[in-house]
């Protein structure tokens, strides 16, 4: 009796200790998660903000107020980027997100059952499609269509950027926006019929504001990826070497793509100057995402509350 | 009355806008697989999809056959038992019979190399094979010693290495990353307790889902290519590749193991199985095919990037031979198109490589579909 109990702890022991050390593997995973994100701001970020400091150190002013990128004469300057970016941007969401919530109002309130089952996978398709594709559709028909009515005759362009954006972020806009509008419950629905209210003013007046911190954290969401955007945005966007895009029709350099552009050259200080853009980048994305993790934890609060 | 008018004109309006937005969203899907298609489907054929992308120049040597049966045709090579052709100028094979000794060819250093049918013939023994006709061609073929040296050029043009290359970087991304990021969505959803520490990972994971792919390429090369000196590589890739794809691993798998009811958990645990036997008997088995829906959208993350991929896997247009090292760059068919259009503009080439790509992700997508869809069934019969 006693041998056999003896023997049953120790395979009880076997078995926590198992227990525990899966229990560690699990943990150690879900924390690389954590080591990654530490070790992309760290090795990002130390090389970036590199020449900025020390012996015969870079005006952090010069690089992020300039207007002139020059690797030749060491001219770093970034600040023309940063509006051609956030202009690109701004465009895309201005184009997007009206063009995306619709298509999302069609696909949830209207459409019947088996136009459904066509838009959606359209719809998935267009997410898949890899960006480089993108790109070579702009340069082929969107920078072609410009060149024959753009007032300078170049096709590369802050407007050619901004179509393109707007056709990438239209999936994110239209997938998140479909399933907020989905989550409103049907009471609001009938309530709102109960009134006397027509179906578009119901979808208007009660579905879309109830659902409105989805089609917010879409909106974020889509203002990242478009200001994330490298390959298909550095094909068309013309990429000059200086100046503020006056019109729509002026070449921009994206943020993305001066990094994408000159990487396989740079060396030294130069390429330092690349991961420096890279910081920029990163920092405006840090605040979009904080913004986007507010959203949706407000949301799952709301929901939680309901 | 007017008032009733006014509302519905407004109803039309924007009910006509709805429309409108849904058309356009279809025809812009539409104008692009129209426009890649019309573009590049003309170049793709099973050459695109099976050569190399380089012309191969290759010295090789043959032993001739002793037995070899006489046709009397004048294109036929009986000694090599080969047939040969004209094509532009060139002496190519045509057609290699079955007991050829072309087939036991060997390059300059004693490794076999296989002739095939399409390759040119550059120069035989002492003739060069330079705007000679097909009976000069044969003579020289036929004549001399027992063992006779060639120069062949196999022709390129095909996308094999790109396809080769991406299906390395997708078996070597998966690797890594399905396993840590399996392991943890199950740390999220059956140990992690509320409170800093499960804060932190998820904020993580939040934040990593939000960098955009160039700021990885920028950490793959400063890490995995420069500082751990893997050069640019498949390895250093797919390093770069598994840290990008860990969010939709984790958040898709953690989404379906929420899916599996908690009753399976509870008569688990009841009939006195510890907990790892519960996630490995269990909850695993259940979430399977989500599981498998996590790994596919994976590989179409994978086939679609590039700005990570340049700068850490190089664009090179070659069959990786190691893991890492400069014999281990590798373009990807993505990475590939968007070298093709910068370099070259070579727009018709580069929508064949994207006609290619398009098919793959259809193919992805609806393999996921179909899995989603038989899994959904089970759960509901």
């Amino acid at each position: 009796m006693k041998h056999v109990g003896k023997n049953e702890m120790v395979a009880k022991q076997q078995k926590d200790y198992k227990e525990k050390v899966f229990h560690f593997i699990f943990l150690f995973s879900a924390l690389i998660s954590v080591l990654s994100v530490i070790a992309i701001i760290a090795f990002v970020f130390s090389k970036g903000l590199k020449p900025f400091f020390g012996e015969n150190s870079y005006s952090f002013l010069d690089f992020i107020t300039g207007l002139k990128w020059d690797p030749g004469t060491e001219s770093y300057g970034i600040f023309y980027m940063i509006v051609g970016s956030v202009l690109a941007t701004l465009g895309a969401i201005a184009l997007g997100v009206p063009i995306g919530l619709l298509t999302a109002v069609f696909i949830a309130e209207i459409a019947p059952k088996k136009i459904v089952a066509i838009i959606r996978p359209a719809i998935e398709l267009l997410a898949g499609i890899p960006s480089v594709i993108y790109g070579a559709f702009g340069l082929g028909v969107i920078v072609q269509l410009i060149k024959k009515v753009s007032p300078t005759g170049q096709g590369e362009s802050l407007l050619a950027v901004i179509c393109v954006l707007t056709i990438m972020i239209l999936p994110t806009i239209i997938t998140l926006s479909e399933s907020s509008l989905r989550a409103v419950p049907k009471s609001y629905r009938e309530a709102s019929y109960g009134l006397g209210a027509s179906k578009i003013q119901t979808i208007f007046k009660t579905v879309v504001p109830a659902a409105r911190s989805g089609i917010l954290s879409a909106t974020v969401l889509g203002i990242g990826r478009a200001m994330g955007e490298t390959m298909a945005v550095m094909m068309i966007a013309g990429n000059n070497i200086g100046g503020l895009p006056k019109s729509i029709w002026s070449k921009i350099r994206p943020l993305t793509s001066n990094i994408s552009m000159e990487m396989s050259y740079a060396s030294g200080r130069h390429q330092d100057m690349l991961f420096a853009t890279g910081v920029v980048l990163f920092l405006f994305i840090l605040v979009i995402n904080m913004v986007l993790i507010k959203i949706t934890s407000k949301m799952g609060n709301a929901n939680s509350k309901k | 009355m007017m008032k009733n008018n006014n509302t519905k004109l407004k109803d039309g309006i924007l009910r006509g806008l709805i429309y409108l937005s849904a058309t356009v969203t279809v025809a812009i899907l539409v104008v692009i697989i129209g426009f890649i298609f019309y573009k590049g489907l003309p170049g793709v054929n099973l050459k695109f999809m099976t050569r190399m992308w380089d012309d191969e120049t290759t010295v090789v040597d043959v032993s001739r056959n002793n037995n070899s049966n006489s046709h009397g045709e004048t294109d036929y090579v009986e000694s090599l038992g080969i047939h040969i052709a004209l094509e532009d100028k060139n002496i190519v094979i045509k057609s290699i019979d079955s007991n050829s000794p072309v087939k036991d060819a060997v390059n300059m250093k004693k490794a076999s190399y296989e002739l095939k049918t399409g390759d040119v013939i550059g120069k035989a023994g002492n003739t060069n094979f330079k705007n000679i006709t097909l009976e000069e061609a044969k003579k020289a073929l036929d004549e001399g010693t027992e063992t006779i040296r060639m120069k062949i050029t196999r022709t390129g043009g095909g996308i094999l290495p790109m396809l080769v290359s991406t299906i390395y970087i997708i078996g070597l991304t998966l690797v890594i990353s399905a396993p840590i990021g399996i392991c943890a969505a199950i740390y999220l959803n059956e140990y992690a307790k509320p409170g800093r520490m499960l804060n932190i990972i998820r904020f993580a994971i939040q934040n990593l889902a939000g960098i955009p792919s160039i700021v990885y390429g920028l950490f793959g090369m400063l890490v995995f290519v420069q500082t751990l000196k893997l050069s640019y590589s498949v390895l250093a890739g797919a390093f770069t590749l598994s840290i990008m794809l860990l969010p939709t691993i984790i958040s898709t798998t953690e989404e379906t193991l929420k899916e599996v009811p908690m009753t399976y958990r509870e008569s688990s645990m009841g009939l006195g199985a510890t907990k790892l036997q519960t996630i490995s008997k269990i909850i695993i088995p259940s979430a399977l095919p989500g599981i498998l829906v996590a790994i596919i959208l994976s590989i179409g993350r994978i086939v679609g990037e590039s700005a990570a991929l340049i700068w850490t896997a190089g664009t090179i247009a070659q069959i990786p031979k190691t893991l890492v090292g400069s014999e281990a760059a590798a373009a990807t068919l993505t990475t590939k198109m968007y070298w093709l259009i910068k370099e070259t503009a070579d727009l018709e080439q580069a929508s064949s490589i994207a006609v290619v790509l398009i098919v793959l992700v259809i193919a992805l997508n609806m393999l996921s579909k179909l899995i989603t869809r038989k899994f959904l069934k089970k759960r509901t019969s």
